[in-house]
């Protein structure tokens, strides 16, 4: 079963995260920073969860767009992949890819209904326009593993699968997608990594489950170092905010639209 | 830059011939691969409605065959946009095994019969490893390559199944090849489907002409029930509890070999289990391919020696003209394609990074229910400095030698 992912396209693609930190030079050339090239792909994770929240899909398919996001800037510059209209391109690809269709309509409806600044509106025909160019911008690989399904399973298999616990990794799982770690690691690591925090934060103890469990768990401790590294820089609840003003600073710098 | 020029991709890489039929969302051409020389068949697929944007059947087809490659499923090559259509390229191939079952100049030998039926089963085998059911089995989606391969194709129905207790729909399959459950409406159902229609192939093969021909699906399950007998509860005891349950009158099963005259007796074994009405107690698909039919003589035929159609067309001749085109060999558009409810969680996760424990979990356990968090993720939860010092800390701690615990 595990052959499932192991032999996926989403496993032959995983990079490492100094192929992942690269500012393209397109983006370089326009002042654009690695801190600032994260600070916009965190704030564009953002705009999609908040898209989806309006249109009601899954959070997997959020999770999916994400990815998609990221992996477009792997291979492509913000100054051509206006990350304004990628990230409900995206949600609209993945939306589809998830088998929970949401009409490009709607989206642009509610992108024009509720976010104020017009550097964000686009009109339907952006969109599928947009939506050739990202799949093949991701080379049409469209099938993405999340962590959510293995931390279902594996909070079952530990016994940790009450509310508060569920709640509280489900929760450091969104997260997740606000750095590239899908991009860099299998999902199931991710998945324990959060488990990992959670178990210490809340005091259960999980040593002798994480022992009889096949995985490298300096991988797992170096996942979960990442996503704590993560928390302290972005202060903890994180300010969306002051996340979108500084990604929108960062965005200016682009000077995509008139 | 590393970008192509994608307006003359088509122009330059691909050099369109022939139109060789039209499906649900386009046309098909045969084409010249520039670069490799090797024949292709390009796959245009028109614009739906306006506003929709790539179609959601292509979508589908491209996000599976991506994930997919095996010698008896059809590859896809590439894809590519051109003049605002995507462009999906194939592998050419020369003929469906709907073509082959319908020739009247072409006699099957039991070993003919037991080469196709073992590549149609091998392509399955690989699409249930990766948990794809392809869900539109029937001979004409089973293409046949210039070597004799044969090979899945037409994945628009197909779909990544996960936990046991996905809901899809039922409307699936040609009806001919529909299995009993999905007739009786379920929304649970695996890997089984597909398997009741490669027996519906098998059968076919046999017979040279499809088995079942029921006019609804209430005639279908007629049909299928005047063949194998009304199922009892003890033969399927989930059987009443299907939503479209209804109660048919008793008929008693003819002799399988009444029906196939001339199949020898493992073919007929072989046939009835997968022709089980349970699906839980219906043969997978990796245990039909190790059946001993296909160990015991008469040998499958080695796939370049199968006999085929002649050539649709002479294809010496270069010129082109899109409107004369082979004859298609499929029946005219079907009204079969439906859109799956859009439903929980999707499959494709990995299930077992464990691991150890893969028996113990299989199948694959329901996973917690995330309902309570409607359609939206919970709120963050908060981790405050104090935490974070006293979390680093124990992170920190070592692991004992967690190498040493594996088996
Ligand atoms: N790889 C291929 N090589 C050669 N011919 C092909 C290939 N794929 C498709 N064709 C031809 O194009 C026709 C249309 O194919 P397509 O898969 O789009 O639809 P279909 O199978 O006819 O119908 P449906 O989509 O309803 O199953 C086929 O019937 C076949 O004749
Ligand atoms: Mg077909």
């Amino acid at each position: 079963m595990a052959a499932n992912f192991w032999t996926s396209s989403h496993f032959k693609q995983l990079l490492d995260q100094e192929e992942v930190d690269v500012v393209n030079p397109l983006d370089k050339g326009k002042g654009i920073t690695l801190e600032d090239f994260k600070l916009i792909k965190m704030h564009m994770a953002n705009y999609i969860g908040k898209l989806a929240t309006y249109v009601k899909v899954r959070q997997r398919v959020v999770a999916t767009a994400v990815t998609y996001m990221r992996r477009v800037y792997t291979r492509k510059s913000m100054v051509e992949y206006d990350p304004r209209l990628v990230a409900p391109t995206c949600l609209y690809l993945a939306s589809k890819a998830e088998e929970s269709t949401v009409q490009a309509r709607l989206l642009v409806f509610y992108i024009k209904k509720q976010i104020p600044d017009d550097k964000y509106k686009y009109e339907i025909k952006d969109i599928l326009e947009m939506e050739m160019k990202i799949l093949e911008a991701i080379n049409y690989y469209l099938v993405v593993f999340h962590p959510y399904r293995s931390l279902s399973q594996l909070l079952q298999d530990a016994g940790l699968n009450d509310i508060t616990m569920t709640q509280l990794t489900w929760g450091i799982v969104n997260d997740t997608y606000k750095m590239d770690l899908i991009l860099v690691h299998p999902p199931h690591l991710i998945a324990l990594a959060c488990i990992y925090i959670a178990s210490v934060l809340r005091d259960k103890d999980t040593t002798s489950w994480f022992e009889e469990l096949r995985v490298d768990m300096n991988v797992v401790k170096n996942i979960s170092m990442e996503i704590l590294d993560f928390y302290e820089n972005h202060h903890k609840p994180i300010n969306e905010d002051r996340i979108s003003a500084a990604a929108n600073a960062a965005l200016s710098k682009l000077a995509l639209k008139p | 830059m590393a970008e192509v020029d994608l307006a003359k991709k088509v122009a330059d890489r691909y050099l369109k011939r022939e139109v060789l039929g039209e499906g649900t969302y386009g046309v098909v051409y045969k084409a010249i691969d520039t670069k490799t020389g090797q024949t292709v068949a390009i796959k245009k697929i028109r614009l739906g409605k306006q506003k929709e944007g790539v179609n959601f059947t292509a979508l589908r087809e491209i996000k599976l065959l991506k994930e997919l490659k095996d010698p008896n499923i059809i590859e896809l090559i590439d894809a590519f946009p051109h003049k605002g259509n995507l462009h999906l390229v194939f592998e050419f191939m020369e003929t469906d095994l709907e073509a082959v079952i319908r020739d009247r100049n072409i006699f099957l030998s039991p070993a003919d019969i037991k080469s196709y039926l073992q590549m149609t089963l091998k392509g399955l085998a690989y699409c249930h490893k990766k948990w794809v059911l392809h869900r539109d089995m029937k001979p004409n989606n089973l293409l046949i390559g210039p070597n004799g391969q044969l090979k899945l194709a037409d994945f628009g129905l197909a779909r990544i199944f996960g936990s046991p207790d996905r809901r899809f729909t039922h409307q699936v399959f040609a009806r001919w090849y529909r299995a009993p459950e999905l007739l009786f409406g379920t929304k649970q159902y695996g890997s089984g489907v597909d398997v009741w229609a490669a027996a519906c192939i098998f059968a076919e093969l046999l017979l040279r002409r499809p088995f079942l021909q029921g006019s609804s699906d209430i005639d279908q399950l007629g049909k299928i029930f005047a063949a194998f007998g009304t199922p009892t509860s003890s033969q399927w005891p989930d059987m009443v509890f299907l939503p479209d349950y209804v109660e048919y009158q008793y008929v008693p099963a003819p002799t399988l070999r009444s029906m196939f005259p001339m199949a020898s007796d493992d073919a007929l074994d072989l046939l009835s289990k997968m022709f089980t009405y349970d699906p839980k107690a219906r043969i997978s698909v990796q245990q039909a391919l190790e059946h001993r039919y296909f160990s015991s003589a008469p040998l499958p035929t080695a796939p370049d020696k199968l006999p085929r159609p002649a050539p649709k067309r002479e294809s010496k001749n270069s010129d082109f003209d899109p409107h004369e085109g082979p004859t298609v060999l499929s029946p005219p558009r079907k009204s079969r394609r439906v859109m799956p409810q859009p439903d929980g969680f999707d499959g494709g996760e990995i299930r077992q990074p464990a691991g150890e424990n893969t028996s113990r979990n299989e199948p694959v356990p329901m996973s917690v229910d995330f309902s309570i968090f409607g359609a939206k993720p919970p709120n963050r939860p908060t981790i405050n400095s104090a935490d974070r010092t006293h979390l680093k800390r124990k992170l920190d701690l070592e692991f004992q030698h967690p190498e040493e615990s594996m088996r």
